[in-house]
């Protein structure tokens, strides 16, 4: 996959521990990408990576193939896992001077604050100070920070955590457009849901080294088929379970959902649950991007 | 050259050293337009904009954020409320003493019996040889002398050119200065009554009149006089204030960054040299700006109320003071901003603060001792030399006058190499501690680290 992002080889050691193992893989330009992984799997050091906040032992990071400098770095944005704005300083203040640290001029840096406050609903809190702000509308200060100099890279570790639904909601739809307009965005996330809904492809890594990587809509439907089958009167599917070739993944409100190995018909299924009882629901689905998740990391 | 031009010398050369510094390393570039119509850098390494301020403008993204330390901490009430109580103390120390000598009038003397013209011209000189000036008025007879001695209204009385007599008697460790002029007048009326016991002819008489001390010669230089004793003292505790306040607030401005987590923020904009230097730079301005407003002022009022403080060399001890205040924060700056570097609580910033704060306690204690003994040892002349006492022993030397223009330069000279030094060694940990969070970064991982 060619892409305005590329990271080669990163390989990063502390001590006995590498956290980062020739983990390789480009981020497309004009597209949400999610960075998925269980905890400690990379993904922070990796981020901090791009904007040179940790050494690496070997591998490079390019953009737009060239080697990332601290010029290039300018005219990245950054949301760090652990948030990090100055307390006591006040919101629109705090975003100009960002903005001005980031290249832009004092008129250019301001008028940019209050485009994004105004745009992230908190255009009222720009003469507040941080701390005395909410955890939502600090998120969104947050992500302002990171937005104001009109980033062509965009990269948000755990963007999402802790939010509301209408944060969430609020936060997604500026990276979604975001990507419309051309940026690159990369962001980390647990909530394999919202990933699934908001990007169009991602990449999983573990152990400091890629796992998958790919779009979203090809990991789904490859892999092994799901089906999801209801039977009259057999809330626990007792009937699947004793399928050779079938697992049962999990069962909602009386629907079973299973997984079929590549040698076992769906009709034979079909059959088999017609044998148990009245059949009320029989749909073919594609893999959730949490299967992806969990059978890459297996 | 004398020491002022020097001085002068230093800091132009400073400033220039700055300027160069900043001016060598690329102009301002161009913004472009970026994405979705914002601007956006070009590239160089210093941000952009006809607006921006003359500070930032100067020295980059190291002024902008030196220019946001100045705003935030003159903003600040401690600095507000510290700088006004700084200057009410000054103008105490100043009108006071002023006050007080004004209120102080002329010593009465009272004269029972007759006085030759002669004797009271020697009272009165005699007064005047220990800084009194003396008033002599006429009492009745011995019992009014008595009365008003005891009512204040006089010092002390002469009776009948022979005997002296005062209210309360004067102990031999008492310096005042009423003691002074009882042992001064006491002496006049003494020698006077053996030369006409010697039968002196008139010629000898008007011979002794003419009589000057002769020249004393001496193998030291003579302690400073009482203003320029009082501009060390000023001077010290100026010094030791400002080092101690603004170096850490450097400490803690450091851990507070880090702390927050918004030095990742920062550093994924600027490189860390550029944020440390820019954090130091304004820190260090504001203190500048503070205590040469208190120099200023100081001065202004020693001046205005016509105070003993711009006697001799004080303002000369003032001046080097502000010199060596730039000297000394510029040294340890960056010690304790590399000390912040490594603590992410209040409880850890005090651990690391103590033992940094020892060569300051140390050189500001030994400066004390040194301006209150009136005269510098060997080795207080060598705490001169070290940079990290220096601060507070030279200006004390410039005020006893027992320094020269050269061994101020060098002692500069000495001071800026080993900041040089200082902050390179301190960049480094800085660099390697101040992302490193969790836990306290113990120096010798950060020290010990290969510079990859």
């Amino acid at each position: 996959m060619a892409g305005a992002l590329e990271l080669d080889g990163l390989t990063r050691r502390y001590g006995p521990v590498t956290a980062l193992d020739h983990l390789s893989f480009s981020v497309p330009a004009g597209q949400v990408v999610g960075f998925l992984g269980p905890n400690g799997a990379g993904k922070t050091t990796t981020m901090r990576a791009v904007f040179g906040l940790t050494d690496l032992d070997a591998g490079r990071v390019r953009w737009n193939n060239a080697p990332v400098g601290a010029a290039e770095r300018r005219r990245f944005g950054y949301m760090p896992e652990e948030r990090g704005l100055y307390p006591g300083m006040l919101v629109g203040e705090q975003l100009v001077y960002l903005g001005r640290l980031h290249g832009m001029s004092a008129a250019d840096a301001a008028a940019a604050t209050r485009a994004w406050l105004e745009r992230l609903g908190v255009a009222d809190r720009a003469d507040s100070k941080v701390e005395v702000l909410s955890h939502g509308n600090q998120q969104r200060v947050q992500l302002a920070a990171a937005l104001v100099h009109g980033p062509e890279l965009l990269i948000l570790d755990e963007p999402l955590a802790g939010l509301d639904p209408a944060g969430v909601d609020a936060i997604a739809g500026v990276l979604a457009a975001q990507a419309r307009e051309g940026c690159c965005v990369l962001f980390s996330s647990h909530q394999l849901d919202l990933v699934e809904d908001l990007c169009e492809t991602v990449t999983i890594i573990d152990h400091g080294r890629l796992v998958v990587s790919g779009r979203v809509d090809d990991l789904a439907t490859s892999g092994p088929r799901r089906l999801v089958v209801r039977v009259e009167g057999d809330r626990d599917a007792a009937w699947a379970r004793q399928l050779p070739g079938v697992a049962v993944s999990e069962i909602d409100r009386g629907a079973a959902r299973l997984v079929l190995d590549e040698q076992t018909d769906s009709e034979w299924v079909l059959k088999a649950a017609m044998a148990a009882g009245r059949v009320t629901e029989f749909v073919v689905q594609r893999r959730r991007l949490s299967e992806v998740f969990r059978e890459a990391l297996a | 050259m004398n020491l002022p031009e020097v001085i002068l010398l230093v800091l132009v050369a400073l400033a220039g050293v700055r300027l160069w510094f900043r001016f060598g390393r690329g102009r301002p570039g161009r913004v472009q337009q970026g994405r979705a119509g914002l601007p956006r850098p070009a590239g160089p390494d210093r941000p952009h904009g006809a607006r921006a301020a003359a500070l930032s403008r100067l020295t980059g993204y190291t002024g902008l954020v030196a220019a946001r330390e100045i705003r935030q901490r003159v903003r600040g009430r401690i600095f507000r409320v510290g700088t006004v109580l700084i200057l009410l103390v000054v103008a105490a120390a100043i009108v006071i003493p002023v006050l007080n000598k004004s209120r102080s009038g002329p010593q009465v003397v009272g004269i029972v019996g007759s006085l030759p013209a002669p004797l009271r011209a020697a009272v009165v000189a005699a007064g005047a040889t220990t800084g009194a000036a003396v008033r002599l008025v006429p009492e009745a007879d011995l019992a009014a002398a008595r009365a008003d001695l005891r009512s204040g209204r006089i010092g002390l009385a002469i009776v009948s050119a022979r005997a002296v007599l005062v209210s309360k008697a004067i102990g031999a460790a008492d310096t005042s200065a009423g003691a002074q002029l009882v042992r001064a007048v006491s002496r006049t009326l003494g020698v006077d009554e053996a030369v006409r016991a010697a039968g002196l002819s008139a010629a000898q008489l008007t011979q002794l009149a003419r009589a000057r001390p002769l020249p004393v010669t001496s193998l030291q230089p003579a302690p400073p006089s009482g203003s320029t004793h009082g501009a060390s003292l000023v001077g010290l505790i100026l010094v030791f204030l400002m080092l101690t306040q603004y170096n850490t607030w450097t400490l803690i401005g450091v851990m507070e960054e880090k702390s927050s987590r918004v030095v990742e923020v920062l550093l994924a904009a600027v490189r860390p040299v550029q944020l440390l230097g820019g954090k130091v730079l304004g820190i260090g301005l504001v203190a500048f700006a503070q205590a040469a407003l208190v120099v200023a002022f100081a001065l202004a009022l020693a001046k205005a109320v016509g105070s003993d403080l711009l006697q001799g060399t004080a303002p000369l001890v003032l001046v080097s003071t502000l010199a060596w205040l730039v000297l000394g924060y510029a040294f340890y700056c960056w010690v304790y901003a590399a000390a912040g570097s490594m603590a992410e609580r209040q409880d850890q910033v005090q651990s690391l603060a103590f033992p940094l704060s020892l060569p300051i306690v140390f050189g500001y204690i030994m400066a004390l001792t040194t301006v209150g003994s009136g005269s510098p040892s060997a080795f207080f002349k060598v705490l001169a030399y070290l940079p990290p006492t220096a601060p507070f022993a030279m200006p004390v030397l410039v005020g006893f006058g027992a320094v020269s223009w050269w061994e101020f330069a060098a002692s500069a000279a000495l001071s800026v190499l080993c900041t040089v030094g200082v902050a390179r060694l301190a960049a480094g940990i800085y660099r390697r501690a101040i992302l490193r969070t969790g836990r306290r970064v113990r120096l010798r991982e950060v020290v010990s680290a290969s510079a990859r």
